[in-house]
């Protein structure tokens, strides 16, 4: 099999292919080599602190801007005009039109992604209604709060029904209530056969919604696939315990500290964590809680790109 | 190509739905009103300063007996004329003020046609202007009526071209001027919509609606879409214009006796030749605009470079007394040729000259090649080096906190915390 061949292959595999691409801005290299894959139905997500190129990344793989070095596939090859029509992309923030009244930019983008106009009427009422945006169809963009010009936006990137979805951070400026509903749909999205890449500083929403992550820092790759292997990797060796009144001493036990409700004993080399549950079982502990201790994306998160892991 | 003119459509509601537009749209036959108003101020002060009593004559030659009296025109308000049949009379009636003076016509008046004037204040110009009318209508009183009617016309002035194309009797008409006011009407033009133009994608490049734009549509129906829409809205207020200007023709030609605006008749022609200078050249300046629109992140930049253009158009008017002079100069025809110049310059000086066919022949031509060649560069945009593409760059790279002109974007490392990968 060719070189060429096996690529082809490879990318009808993936919705989004990534590889090895870099790209520089006069002497700034905003990206220098990010390689990541993207499969069919899942929720990926792009994450990254501030200036980590993921933007740029994003803007690489919907063709605004052509790489300097490496390739992109997207939905089975290069970027093709008939291909825009399948995607919606979201940018972070200000997308819309902000002196056109909602509904009608709302419908102007939609057919501009060749959503025939009586659909896109219908759907945008449907939309609407269940954004609770419905009343304020006919104000400005600009006269929404930031919070019903995210929802907006969000509307607008699938009210298509694009077979992939980009979003960059989509709950930005949204309450508690409209993050559910948007966690809820981008599920449902999900469920129904999206593909849907998401770019967030929001960890606890990756760890909710994410099948696989890729963590890029200053234009590279740090960490990349699946989010609960990756949690394995950075799992301590240690146990996370809640029992009802004090825990004994225990053997293999170097240290004990307080998270919470809970307490965290890290063991010594050697000791296994069934060891540790063996001696509370034997001492008759009353355990609420045990399990292996696996630190939180945001944990890792920080000690990725404070402690320069790869 | 349907998406492209569902975005001429959506640009052209966003701007005419605008107070701007209605406004750049009254502006122009307003300002004109008032300017009209204006120049005719200073003849309503002197007509609202002037006192019309009445101006007295004695006449010894008997040459006003007949008392004929002048049918003035509407505008002019008529001096009541006194005969007295001794100057001691008339004087009596000037010191009492009963009238503003008194014209002596001598008994030798036949043989010297001379006239005396007594005033103690010289009269207004009315007076003055209506005995002589009046004068001239009773000592024509004993010719046919065609005749006094011809001789009191005067003089009769025809001047045409050598080759015969043109020709003037008396004052400009409105139909000889369009050209030079179309001219006119295209700078205007230019001017208003060079805003809208500088700014078809200045919204979408402040934020990131150009992101989502570039990702549904091609830029070259972006920026085709943008230029026809605008282009639309100029050929809306450009009609308008036209509208206004028909509207003042009839009212002030017709209800006001304007002489100039009565005679409308329109050189096919000229008229010809004005859509075929105009139409490539607004189609080019239109181009060009976006072009410089998209290319320049910051608009007050954008604007001095658009004035810059614009000031060639205004070249003509500066050199329009040496124009009158030598219309076929050299430099008048080499600012016929040139492509910023011509739409103004051609039509000027055709009110002073016959310009030559290939001189309006060469200056369409050169005006729809480069018409041609500014649309399809500025919609034309290949991979990687397309204004629009350098445009979203500067957007991006102004989110990094640096704004630059494009090709030359470089986004740094934010050092604030701004989201931005």
């Amino acid at each position: 099999m060719s070189n060429n061949s096996k690529q082809e292959k490879e990318n009808t595999m993936h919705t989004i292919k990534v590889s090895h691409v870099a790209k520089s801005f006069g002497e700034t290299q905003a990206v220098a080599d990010v390689s990541f894959a993207v499969e069919h139905g899942e929720i990926f997500g792009l994450l990254g602190p501030n200036g980590a190129g993921k933007t740029t990344t994003i803007r690489m793989i919907l063709d605004i801007f052509e790489p300097d070095r490496g390739t992109v596939s997207i939905l089975d090859g290069p970027m093709t005009e008939a291909k825009k029509e399948r995607i919606g992309y979201m940018p972070e923030e200000r997308g819309l039109y902000q002196d056109v009244p909602l509904e009608r930019c709302l419908l102007y983008l939609a057919s501009l992604k060749g959503l025939p106009p009586v659909q896109a009427r219908k759907r945008l009422g449907e939309y609407l209604e269940r954004f609770d945006l419905a009343a304020h169809k006919g104000k400005k963009v600009k006269e929404l709060s930031k919070g019903m010009q995210q929802k907006a936006q969000i509307i607008n990137t699938i009210l298509h029904q694009p077979e992939l979805v980009i979003i960059d951070e989509p709950f930005a400026a949204l309450d508690p209530v409209n993050t559910l509903l948007v966690k809820d749909l981008m599920r449902e999205l999900r469920d129904q056969g999206t593909t849907i890449l998401m770019s967030t500083h929001q960890m606890h929403q990756v760890e909710e919604l994410c099948d696989r992550i890729v963590l890029i820092d200053e234009g590279r790759n740090v960490l990349y696939g699946e989010l609960d292997g990756i949690r394995r990797q950075y799992a301590g060796h240690a146990v996370l315990v809640r029992a009802v009144g004090d825990l004994p001493p225990l053997a293999g036990v170097e240290s004990i500290t307080h998270h919470n409700h809970d307490t965290k004993l890290t063991l010594a080399k050697g000791t296994t964590p069934q060891e540790v549950l063996g001696a509370l079982m034997s001492q008759n502990v009353t355990l609420e809680k045990f399990e292996i201790a696996v630190p939180t994306l945001d944990e890792i998160f920080i000690r990725v790109v404070e402690g320069g892991v790869s | 190509m349907i998406k492209l003119w569902l975005v001429a459509w959506h640009e052209y509601r966003q701007h005419v739905l605008k107070r701007s537009f209605l406004f750049a749209l009254l502006s122009v036959p307003l300002l004109i009103a008032v300017l009209a108003l204006v120049a005719k101020v200073p003849s309503l002060l002197d007509s609202m300063n002037t006192r019309y009593t009445a101006v007295g004559y004695v006449d010894h030659a008997g040459v006003l007996a007949g008392n004929v009296p002048v049918s003035t025109g509407s505008s002019e308000q008529t001096v009541q004329l006194i005969a007295f049949s001794t100057e001691e009379a008339a004087t009596a009636a000037l010191e009492a003020e009963e009238i503003e003076a008194y014209y002596v016509l001598g008994a030798d008046y036949h043989q010297t046609r001379q006239v005396e004037l007594v005033y103690i204040d010289e009269p207004g110009g009315d007076a003055v202007r209506q005995f002589r009318e009046f004068l001239r209508v009773n000592l024509l009183a004993d010719q046919p009526v065609e005749i006094a009617q011809r001789a009191l016309e005067g003089s009769h002035h025809t001047v045409r071209s050598p080759d015969g194309r043109r020709e003037f009797s008396g004052s400009l008409t409105l139909g000889q001027l369009l050209p030079a006011l179309t001219g006119l009407a295209l700078v205007a033009l230019i001017f208003f919509s060079s805003g809208y133009l500088m700014q078809a994608v200045v919204e979408e490049k402040s934020n990131r609606t150009m992101e989502i734009l570039v990702t549904s549509i091609s830029s070259n129906q972006l920026v085709g879409g943008k230029v026809l829409g605008i282009i639309a809205v100029s050929v809306t207020q450009f009609l308008g214009w036209i509208v206004f200007a028909i509207l003042a023709a009839i009212v002030g030609g017709q209800f006001l006796g304007v002489e100039w605006l009565q005679d409308l008749g329109v050189d096919p022609q000229a008229v010809l030749m004005m859509i075929a200078l105009v139409v490539p050249a607004y189609v080019m300046a239109a181009a060009l605009m976006t072009a410089i629109g998209a290319a320049f992140t910051e608009e007050q930049v954008g604007q001095q470079i658009v004035a810059l253009f614009i000031s060639f158009y205004m070249i003509p008017l500066g050199l329009i007394i040496p124009l009158m002079r030598t219309p076929n100069s050299s430099l008048a025809v080499g600012l016929s040729l040139f492509p910023l110049t011509a739409p103004v310059i051609l039509p000027l000086r055709t009110l002073f000259t016959p310009v030559p066919l290939w001189q309006t022949a060469a200056a369409v031509a050169i005006q729809s090649l480069l018409a041609l060649g500014r649309v399809d560069r500025s919609t034309h945009l290949p991979s990687g080096h397309a204004a629009l593409r350098q445009a979203t760059a500067v957007a991006g790279a102004a989110r990094y906190g640096k704004t630059t002109i494009p090709g030359a974007a470089a986004p740094c490392r934010p050092s604030d915390g701004h989201a931005g990968g």
